[in-house]
C-alpha cells in the first residue's frame, strides 16, 4: 500500500517539474507587465501540436524539437505582445483580461478547426521504458522531463541574475521608474520577458508530449494548475512557482492515492480559492 | 512647458546649464521642480517647448536614449531595486553602452566616493539607512557615465550630518567634470554647492541669480514661506 | 425654478411614444414569426439579451468583472431539474430555489472574493465556477455527471413545458423585460449612481459615503437572480442539461462579449449586442453546421480582442453619447442664481442655531502613529481644530500630511493615538464611508472625478450622502453646482473639463456630503494665481456657512492669506503652530524648509 502511495507521490513530484515550468512563464509575464495571461494554456497545447506534428512528419524526437520549439515561440511571444498586449498595458483591467481571453478563444478554435478534436499522442522507444530504483518504478519520460524541467528553469534563473536583459526585467518588476532612468527600453524589456515566458511553456509542452496527449482543449487543464501553482508559491516570485509546483505534483499523487482520481483537480481549486482569500501573497510572494 | 496627466505643472520654463557648473533649482513643494527633472529625462513629455542637449533637441527622445545621451537622474526617494543586492543596483546602473564596458572601473570609482557601500556590496538594498541609500542611488546614477548628473532632492528623509556628506560628495564628483543640476528643498546647501540657482514657484521660474546673491535675499524666503 | 422644471427636452414626448412603440412591436413580434427556426431564433435572442444583461449590472454597472457566471446558471439549472426529476416539484418553484442555492452560494464565495484585484477577482471566479463543474460531473449519484439529466416531455404550464414555442418566447421575452426594468431602476436610483462611482473610482466612492462593499454584494445578488433564473428555463426549454454546458467558461465569456459589443454599463447595450450576435452565431452554427465547429468562436475572440483595442465603449455607448449630446445642446436656460434662501441648503447637518465659537474643538487628535514598515510617516501627533476654522496644514515634501487626511478619512488606521470628533470617539472608524456619514468630508491631492458621469451626477453621488430621492438629489446637487460656478457644464462629461474646473468639482463633491469638517488636499495646486482667487473665494464662502476647513497646501499665498490658524509638520511631527504670521518667523519652520543653513546666511 505504502509502495502505492509513494509511487503516486513520485510521479506528482516528477509531473510537478513540468508544471512548474509552465508557471514560471506566468509569473515572469505577471510580475514583469502585471497582466494574467490568459492564454497561457494554449500556447502550451500549440507547442504540444508542434511536437507532435515534426514527429509524426519528420519523425523528429519530441525532446530534439525543443531546439526548435525553443527559439520559434520565443518569436512568438513577442510578436503577440507587440501586437495585441502593448496597446492595452495602459488600459483598464477589463480590456487587458478579455485581449489575452480573446486570444485564448481564438487559439483554441484555430487548433479545433485544423487538426480536430481527436486526442493525440507521442509514441518513442522509450515511451513505456521504466527504471526500477528501491522497488519504485520511475517511468523513464517524467524523469527526462523532470530533469529537462529543472535544468530550463535553473538556466532562466541563473539568466535572470547574471545577464543584463535578465537583471533589467527583474528590475522591471521590481521598480518601473527607476529603470527607466537606469537606461532600460522598457517596452523592450516588456517583449522580451513576454517572449521569454511563452519560451518555457512552449519547451513545457515539447518536454509533456511523450507523457500526455494533446486536444485543442488541453490547454485549459493545464493553465488552471499553472494559476494554482503561481498563487501557491507568490504571485511574484519565480523560486515560489518552482517550489509550487513540485509542491502541486506531490499533493495530485496524495489526491490521487485517498481521493478519487477524478477530484484531485477539486483539491487544488478549493486550495486556490483559500489561499486567494486568506493569503493572497502565497508562500514566497511579496506584498 | 509640461503637463502632468491635465495639471499645467511647467509654464514657460526656460534655463540653462552650462558644462562643468553646479546649477540648482529650488522651490517649495508643488513648484515643479521634479516636473523639470523628469521632462528632460524623457519620463513626461512637454507639451511645448523644446530641450537642447549639445545643441541636439532631445525633447521627443525617450528616456533610454536621453541616458545613452549621457543625462542621469537621480531620482526623487532614491528608487532603488530594493530586493536587489548593492552590487546588483550598481551594475543596473551600468544598463547603457557606454557604462557597460567600463562597468569594472566604474565600481572602483563608486566605492572610492562610498567606501561603506564597498562594505555593503551583498547587501539587500531595501535593508540599508537612508543615507545608504541616497549614497547608492547617487552611486549608481553615476555607473551610467553621466555628462549631466541630475539629482532629485538627495537630502530628503536624511539627517544633517548625512547631507553634508551627500553634499560634498556631489561636490567631489563635480570636480570631475560632470555638469550637475540639482533640485533641492533644502535651499541653504543648495546655494552653497552651486554656481547658479533658479528659483521655481507654481511651476514658473520667479527668479534666477549667482549662488552669493540669492543667499541674502528675503525674496527667496518669502517664496518658500508666503510671509 | 424654471430650469429645474425644464430638465426634459421639450421632444422627449416624442421619444416616449418612440419607446412605446418599440415595446409594442417587439412584444407583438413573435406572433408573427411562424417559421419554427426563426421562432427558435427569437427564443434564443431574448435569452442571451436577459443573461447578458444580467451579467452587466455586476459586470458593466460595478465594474466587476466575473467569468464564472456561468456557476450560477448551472446552478439554477441543475436545481430545478433534480427537484422537478426527484419530488416533481413544479420547475417553477425548482426555479426559486435554484435561486435561492445561488444566491447563498453568491454570498458565501462571491462576498469575500470583492476584497481581490480585478485580475485576481476574475481568476477566482474562473477556479469558481469549474470546481462546479468538476463537481457536478463526478458526483454521479445525484447529477448523473457526464451523462447529463434529461427533463423528460410534459406538456404543462405548471410544468413549465410546451408545445408551441411560442410560449417560450413569451416567456423569455418577459424575463428580458423584466431585466431591462430593473436595470433601468437601478440606472436612476442611488443605488446605480453608488454602483458606477464605485467602478470609476473606487476609493473617492468610499469619501462620500457610498458603501462600495455592500453596494457590490447587491449587484451581484441581483445578477445572480437572473442568471439563475435562465439556467432553469434553458432545462426545460432544450430537456436536457450536462455539466459541458451548464457550467462550461464559454457561457462566461459569451455574456461578458455580448456585453461589451453592446456597451458596458448601459441599458439596452446586452439586449443590443444579443440582437446583434446571437443572429450571426445560431445562422453560422446552422449552416456550417459541424464541419466548421468552432469558427464562431474564433471570430468572437478576434471581435473581442479588436473590441477592447478599439471601441471599448461598445455600440450602445457610443449610441448613449450621442444621446447625451444631443440633451445638452438642448438645455439653452441659463443656470439658477445664487439666491440667499438656497445657501441655507449648504449648511451642515448641525442646527444652525450652533455656536459658532462653541468652547470645545470639532475635532482632536491626540497622540497620533502611523508607521509603515520601519518608516514613521506620522510620530506623537496632537492638534484639534475649532468649528468654525480655516485650518491650514503644511510642511515640507513627504511630512505626512496627506497621511493624516488618510488617517482621519479612514483609509488608513492609526497605530496609535486617538481621534475625537464632536465629542465622539471615532478612532479606527472604516471603512471611509462612515467616516464620511459622521461629517468628515475630503478631497484627493490627485484629482478623479467620475469619468463617465456628467458633472452633475458627480455631484448627486456626494448628495446621496443625505438625500435619498433622485429628484431631490438632483435639485440639491444643482444648487452646488451654481455655487461654486460649475452650471453652464453641468451636462459635460467630467473627463472633458479644464484642471481648475475639476477641482471645483473635486471640492463641491466633498460638499454635497453637507459635511461639518472638510478636508482640502492641495486643492489649489497646479492653478493659475486667477483660478486660485477664485477658489479661495468659494472655500471663504464654505467657512463663512459654518462649514470647518482643514486645508493642505504648498500653494503658501493661498493657505496663508486664509487660514487664521496654521499647523506645521515636518517628519510626521508637529513642529509649530499659530498664526500665519508668527509660523513666518518660526525658526524651526524656517530651519525645515529652507534648511538650516539658511537663516546663517542672512
Amino acid at each position: 500500500m505504502t509502495t502505492d502511495l509513494f509511487q503516486l507521490v513520485l510521479n506528482g513530484l516528477l509531473l510537478g517539474g513540468v508544471y512548474a515550468l509552465i508557471s514560471i512563464g506566468l509569473t515572469l509575464i505577471f510580475g514583469v507587465l502585471e497582466i494574467i495571461n490568459f492564454a497561457h494554456g494554449e500556447f502550451l497545447m500549440l507547442a504540444m501540436y508542434a511536437t507532435f506534428w515534426l514527429f509524426q512528419l519528420y519523425g523528429v524526437d519530441p525532446y530534439l524539437s525543443i531546439v526548435i520549439i525553443l527559439p520559434v515561440f520565443f518569436l512568438i511571444g513577442l510578436s503577440i505582445q507587440r501586437i495585441t498586449i502593448q496597446p492595452v498595458l495602459n488600459s483598464p483591467p477589463l480590456n487587458q483580461i478579455f485581449t489575452t481571453i480573446g486570444l485564448s478563444l481564438i487559439l483554441q478554435n484555430v487548433a479545433l478547426f485544423f487538426f480536430k478534436a481527436d486526442y493525440r499522442t507521442v509514441k518513442t522507444s522509450y515511451s513505456d521504458l521504466g527504471l526500477n530504483f528501491a522497488g519504485l518504478i520511475i517511468s523513464f519520460p517524467r524523469m527526462v522531463a523532470f530533469i529537462l524541467a529543472m535544468g530550463f528553469i535553473g538556466a532562466l534563473l541563473i539568466y535572470l541574475k547574471t545577464t543584463y536583459t535578465g537583471m533589467a526585467i527583474r528590475a522591471l518588476a521590481q521598480e518601473r521608474r527607476a529603470s527607466m532612468l537606469m537606461g532600460i527600453d522598457v517596452y523592450k524589456t516588456y517583449r522580451i520577458a513576454f517572449g521569454i515566458g511563452i519560451a518555457c511553456v512552449g519547451a513545457a509542452g515539447s518536454i509533456l508530449m511523450p507523457i500526455y496527449f494533446v486536444f485543442p482543449t488541453v490547454g485549459s487543464l493545464f493553465v488552471l494548475i499553472a494559476f494554482v501553482v503561481v498563487i501557491l508559491g507568490g504571485y511574484n516570485s519565480l523560486i515560489g512557482s518552482l517550489f509550487g509546483g513540485l509542491i502541486i505534483g506531490i499533493i495530485e499523487g496524495f489526491s490521487g492515492f485517498f481521493i478519487s482520481p477524478h477530484l484531485k483537480e477539486a483539491v487544488y481549486f478549493i486550495i486556490f480559492i483559500f489561499i486567494l482569500l486568506f493569503k493572497p501573497t502565497g508562500l514566497l510572494g511579496r506584498k | 512647458m509640461t503637463h502632468y496627466g491635465d495639471v499645467r505643472a511647467l509654464q514657460n520654463v526656460s534655463f540653462r546649464v552650462e558644462e562643468g557648473q553646479v546649477v540648482s533649482i529650488i522651490g517649495s513643494n508643488g513648484s515643479g521642480k521634479s516636473t523639470t527633472l523628469n521632462t528632460i529625462s524623457g519620463v513626461l513629455r512637454c507639451s511645448s517647448g523644446s530641450i537642447l542637449f549639445n545643441e541636439e533637441k532631445i525633447d521627443q527622445a525617450f528616456p533610454h536614449q536621453i541616458v545613452d545621451a549621457g543625462i542621469v537622474q537621480v531620482p526623487e526617494g532614491r528608487r532603488l531595486f530594493p530586493y536587489m543586492t548593492v552590487y546588483e543596483n550598481l551594475k543596473l546602473g551600468s544598463f547603457n553602452s557606454r557604462g557597460r564596458k567600463t562597468l569594472k572601473e566604474s565600481i572602483q570609482e563608486v566605492f572610492g566616493y562610498f567606501p561603506i557601500l564597498q562594505e555593503r556590496r551583498n547587501q539587500i538594498a531595501g535593508t540599508l539607512s537612508g543615507g545608504e541609500q541616497q549614497m547608492l542611488a547617487i552611486g549608481r546614477g553615476l555607473m551610467a557615465k553621466p555628462k549631466l548628473l541630475m539629482l532629485d532632492e538627495p537630502s530628503l528623509g536624511l539627517a544633517p550630518l548625512v547631507v553634508e556628506q551627500v553634499f560634498e560628495t556631489i561636490k567631489r564628483i563635480n570636480l570631475q567634470k560632470i555638469t550637475i543640476l540639482l533640485v533641492e528643498q533644502d535651499v541653504f546647501q543648495a546655494l552653497a554647492l552651486a554656481n547658479w540657482a533658479y528659483v521655481l514657484e507654481n511651476g514658473s521660474i520667479m527668479m534666477e541669480g549667482g549662488a552669493e546673491d540669492l543667499q541674502n535675499n528675503p525674496q527667496v524666503k518669502e517664496a518658500y514661506i508666503g510671509v | 425654478m424654471t430650469a429645474i422644471e425644464k430638465e426634459f427636452p421639450p421632444k422627449s414626448k416624442a421619444i416616449s411614444g418612440m419607446i412605446g412603440l418599440a415595446l409594442l412591436a417587439v412584444i407583438a413580434l413573435p406572433l408573427f414569426i411562424k417559421n419554427e427556426f426563426y421562432l427558435d431564433l427569437i427564443v434564443m435572442i431574448f435569452f442571451w439579451a436577459t443573461l447578458a444583461g444580467a451579467w452587466n449590472i455586476l459586470g458593466g454597472f460595478a465594474g466587476q468583472i466575473s467569468l464564472g457566471h456561468t456557476a450560477y446558471f448551472g446552478i439554477g439549472a441543475y436545481t430545478s431539474t433534480l427537484l422537478y426529476l426527484n419530488f416533481s416539484l413544479s420547475p417553477w418553484i425548482g426555479m426559486l430555489a435554484g435561486v435561492g442555492l445561488s444566491v447563498l452560494v453568491a454570498f458565501v464565495v462571491g462576498y469575500p472574493c470583492f476584497r481581490l484585484s480585478s485580475h485576481f477577482f476574475a481568476l477566482a471566479t474562473i477556479a469558481f465556477a469549474e470546481v462546479l463543474r468538476m463537481l457536478s460531473a463526478y458526483w454521479r449519484g445525484l447529477t448523473k455527471g457526464g451523462l447529463g439529466l434529461l427533463v423528460p416531455f410534459k406538456p404543462g404550464f405548471e410544468y413549465f413545458m410546451f408545445n408551441n414555442k411560442l410560449a417560450y418566447a413569451y416567456i423569455a421575452l418577459t424575463f428580458m423585460l423584466l431585466m431591462i426594468f430593473v436595470t433601468w431602476a437601478i440606472k436612476r436610483s442611488r443605488f446605480g449612481f453608488y454602483l458606477i462611482s464605485l467602478r470609476e473610482d473606487q476609493d473617492g466612492a468610499e469619501s462620500l459615503g457610498v458603501n462600495t462593499h455592500r453596494c457590490k454584494t447587491v449587484a451581484l445578488i441581483i445578477s445572480v437572480v437572473f442568471t439563475s433564473v435562465m439556467g432553469t428555463f434553458y432545462a426545460q426549454y432544450f430537456q436536457f442539461i450536462d455539466p459541458e454546458i451548464c457550467f462550461s467558461i464559454s457561457l462566461s465569456i459569451q455574456l461578458a462579449l455580448l456585453s461589451i459589443i453592446g456597451g458596458l454599463g448601459t441599458l439596452l447595450g446586452p439586449v443590443m449586442g444579443a440582437f446583434l450576435l446571437t443572429p450571426i452565431d445560431v445562422l453560422l452554427r446552422g449552416w456550417l453546421g459541424g464541419v466548421f465547429a468552432g469558427l464562431n468562436l474564433i471570430v468572437y475572440g478576434a471581435i473581442l480582442i479588436v473590441a477592447v483595442m478599439y471601441f471599448p465603449i461598445g455600440v450602445g455607448g457610443w449610441l448613449k453619447i450621442r444621446w447625451e449630446r444631443l440633451l445638452r445642446d438642448r438645455m439653452v436656460t441659463p443656470p439658477i442664481p445664487l439666491k440667499m434662501g438656497m445657501a441655507s441648503s449648504l449648511l451642515p447637518s448641525i442646527s444652525p442655531g450652533g455656536d459658532k465659537t462653541d468652547e470645545l474643538p470639532l475635532l482632536r487628535v491626540r497622540s497620533f502613529g502611523k508607521h509603515f514598515g520601519g518608516l514613521h510617516a506620522v510620530r506623537n501627533l496632537s492638534f484639534h481644530i475649532n468649528r468654525g476654522e480655516i485650518v491650514g496644514l503644511i510642511g515640507p515634501n513627504g511630512a505626512g500630511k496627506t497621511t493624516i487626511f488618510n488617517l482621519i478619512s479612514g483609509f488608513y488606521s492609526a497605530d496609535s493615538g486617538e481621534m475625537e470628533f464632536q465629542r465622539e470617539r471615532i478612532t479606527g472608524l472604516a471603512p471611509p464611508h462612515k467616516v464620511c456619514r459622521k461629517g468628515i468630508a475630503r478631497t484627493f491631492q490627485i484629482v478623479k472625478p467620475f469619468n463617465n458621469m456628467s458633472l452633475l451626477e458627480n455631484i448627486m453621488v456626494g448628495v446621496f450622502c443625505r438625500i435619498k430621492d433622485p429628484w431631490e438629489s438632483r435639485k440639491e446637487a444643482l444648487r452646488i453646482i451654481d455655487f461654486v460656478g460649475l452650471g453652464r457644464h453641468q451636462f459635460s462629461q467630467a473627463s472633458s473639463l479644464t484642471i481648475a474646473d475639476r477641482k471645483r468639482l473635486e471640492l463641491a463633491r466633498a460638499l454635497a456630503t453637507k459635511p461639518d469638517l472638510l478636508l482640502l488636499d492641495e486643492v489649489v495646486a497646479g492653478l493659475t494665481p486667477k483660478e486660485t482667487t477664485g477658489l479661495m473665494s468659494i472655500i471663504k464662502s464654505i467657512s463663512a456657512r459654518g462649514v470647518t476647513v482643514l486645508m493642505i497646501e504648498h500653494v503658501m499665498k493661498a493657505v496663508m492669506t486664509l487660514s487664521s490658524r496654521i499647523i506645521v509638520i515636518h517628519h510626521g511631527e508637529k513642529i509649530a503652530e499659530g498664526t500665519p504670521a508668527e509660523v513666518g518667523e518660526n525658526k524651526a519652520v524656517i530651519d525645515a524648509y529652507l534648511g538650516k543653513g539658511f537663516r546663517r546666511g542672512k
